[in-house]
């Protein structure tokens, strides 16, 4: 009876203490947004863009957004014109970085747009938003007809025990823009059947009627034919999903067209493409499926823009 | 450092159209203010052999460049005429109308002030012009040049000149075609940044970015009752230099150098909020 009191007082404080810890524990586990929850919030994203209304999101009070590297209002550029959107959708996430990835095919007064996504979410909330727009007058090549529904290969799971770690898979990828910027497909560990899909068009291996034939994703670089693109930077990758072995990269090639031809082996002096001709850089979104620690597929929405324009995130 | 920028980017110097201009072209007009140091050329290159007209701002501190701004007009970034970009036009012309190059009679001159406010009218009645303002800042004779085409009084081959009742046309001169109403489009006229006001000649140059932000803002009525869709079809932003010849209070002649850019964009020399604002800075 004497301990009476003081048991009732450590029994209170425990109780206190467990009811803190469970409060706690919830709001953890209320603010923590993991996979569906990331991929949910991209549908209200899409739903709210075409409804012309960001306040059906959940924003964060100091939410920064940008299209095509423009810092803007959010409500105002593809929020204003997003009429419908396509049947194409792909969506990734690093839940580890709050990070959402997603590609969407969206309708803009009777034109397809591609449009590549990138939100950050803190405690349910969305922070970033990071959007570029293909569309056909800011774009060498757009074909959103191709674009129904996302390529099998970036929707499969990779088995828990084959899962590179972040690090090695930005590595990978990292890769293949050295390659580009070195001409050489050599240091690129491509997949042998890599296919590479930009704006909706097959971009490698080629088709056997361009000028360079049906070459892989590698043998292209190797050409040289991509020596117009002097640099790529800055380079960023914002969502690695190692479940699906995706890597996101947000990147922009730099053309100062100081050379419009280039000697390929075997071919003679070759043009190069238009983005040769005069100073401009273009920012890409590009996908990258790892398998088996090799590239597998490639997908980019690709804007080009002013030599060296900023992408608002560097 | 001196600061440059091409086409609104901040990029090191010599590099851009450093490393692929070629050639001098045969246009040349020079826009200068001594009062804040700054001078301005509207004038037409070569570019791997490909005509482009340049628009270059320097400012001068203590007889060095502190400043350059370069805007380059190549083929593929004016939407109206995708294969043009004006240097060949403007060198037709063989230099800029002698109006331009006339000076005012002292006593007729203005202050700097009321130079740029009546420059700047023309600006705010584009915004989201209705047709029912007041335009009698034009000039009768008043007639614009844009991008090295004639733009007013159908001596023009423009593709907007199409004379249909929804679409603004060249065929009208520079008042009519605000009292239409059918400019609406340019939702937004911002960035304004008059960096010549050079009273002596009666000349205002401005660097602006002219908003479309299509959507529903395509969707407007005339003067004259019609509900009209007309416009730009997706969000985009015209980067603009335009200089205005200012007489007796009105504007009597108008040339625009501009092309297309990312909706939105950062001339690189405002902070963001003076980028978004539709208010004159001088």
């Amino acid at each position: 009876m004497r301990g009476g009191p003081v048991l009732v007082f450590l029994s209170g404080l425990l109780l206190l203490i467990s009811g803190a810890v469970s409060i706690s524990v919830m709001q953890a586990a209320d603010e923590s947004c993991e996979r569906a929850c990331l991929n949910r919030i991209v549908d209200q994203y899409l739903s709210a863009l075409v409804a012309h209304d960001p306040s059906r999101l959940p924003l964060a009070k100091n939410v920064r957004f940008t299209e095509d590297g423009v810092q803007l209002q959010l409500g105002d550029a593809l929020w204003a014109t997003a009429g419908g959107l396509g049947t194409y959708k792909l969506v990734f996430a690093e839940p580890e970085a709050n990070a959402i990835g997603a590609y969407a095919v969206v309708q803009e007064n009777g034109s397809g747009a591609l449009l590549a996504l990138r939100l950050k979410v803190d405690k349910r909330k969305i922070t970033e938003v990071e959007t570029l727009v293909a569309r056909k007058p800011t774009t060498g090549i757009l074909n959103t007809d191709n674009l129904t529904e996302p390529r099998p290969a970036f929707l499969e799971n990779v088995p828990t025990e084959e899962r590179p770690s972040r690090e090695e898979m930005v590595s990978i990828v990292n890769k293949y823009f050295d390659g580009i910027e070195q001409g050489n497909g050599d240091i690129v560990p491509f997949d042998p059947d890599c296919i590479r899909i930009e704006n909706g068009i097959q971009t490698c291996p080629g088709s056997a009627s361009s000028p360079l034939g049906a070459l892989s994703c590698g043998a292209q670089l190797s050409t040289k034919i991509f020596t117009y693109i002097q640099s790529v930077n800055p380079r960023r990758f914002p969502v690695v999903d190692r479940e699906r072995g995706l890597v996101l990269a947000i990147v922009r090639f730099n053309h100062p067209a100081t050379q419009q031809t280039v000697a390929v082996p075997g071919r003679g002096r070759i043009t190069m493409g238009r983005y040769s001709t005069w100073p401009n850089s273009t920012q890409i979104a590009e996908l990258f499926k790892i398998k088996n620690r090799k590239i597998k597929e490639i997908t980019a929405a690709i804007v080009t823009g002013a030599y060296k324009v900023p992408m608002g995130w560097d | 450092m001196v600061k440059f920028t091409e086409d609104s980017q901040r990029l090191e110097l010599g590099y851009g159209f450093w490393r692929t201009a070629t050639a001098k072209g045969a246009y040349k007009f020079y826009m200068d203010d001594p009062v804040v140091g700054q001078v301005v050329y509207f004038g037409t290159m070569r570019e791997a052999g490909n005509p482009v007209s340049l628009v270059l701002r320097l400012r001068i501190e203590q007889k060095k460049i502190a400043e350059i701004e370069t805007i380059v007009i190549r083929t593929g970034m004016n939407p109206s005429r995708p294969a043009d970009t004006g240097a060949e036009s403007f060198e037709k012309m063989g230099g800029p109308d002698p109006l331009f190059l006339e000076t005012i009679p002292p006593a007729e001159r203005v202050s700097r002030d009321e130079l740029a406010r009546t420059a700047n009218k023309y600006f705010s009645s584009m915004q989201l012009n209705d047709g029912k303002c007041d335009y009698s800042f034009f000039a009768d004779d008043c007639s614009r040049i844009e991008n090295g085409q004639q733009a007013t009084e159908g001596r023009n081959t423009m593709a907007s000149g199409s004379g249909q009742n929804n679409s603004y046309t060249a065929q009208k001169g520079c008042r009519a075609q605000f009292e239409t109403g059918l400019l609406h489009f340019v939702t937004r006229i911002r960035d304004r940044r008059f960096v010549v006001l050079d009273t002596e000649h009666g000349v205002a140059l401005a660097f602006g970015f002219f908003d479309h932000a299509a959507g529903n803002t395509r969707t407007f009525q005339t003067p004259d009752g019609r509900t009209v869709a007309a416009g730009p079809t997706q969000p985009w932003t015209r980067e603009i230099a335009e200089a205005l010849k200012v007489e007796k209070g009105k504007i009597r002649r108008i040339i625009a150098i501009f092309q297309r850019c990312p909706y939105g964009m950062n001339s690189g020399w405002s902070s963001w909020e003076d980028s978004l604002s539709d208010k004159a800075r001088w």
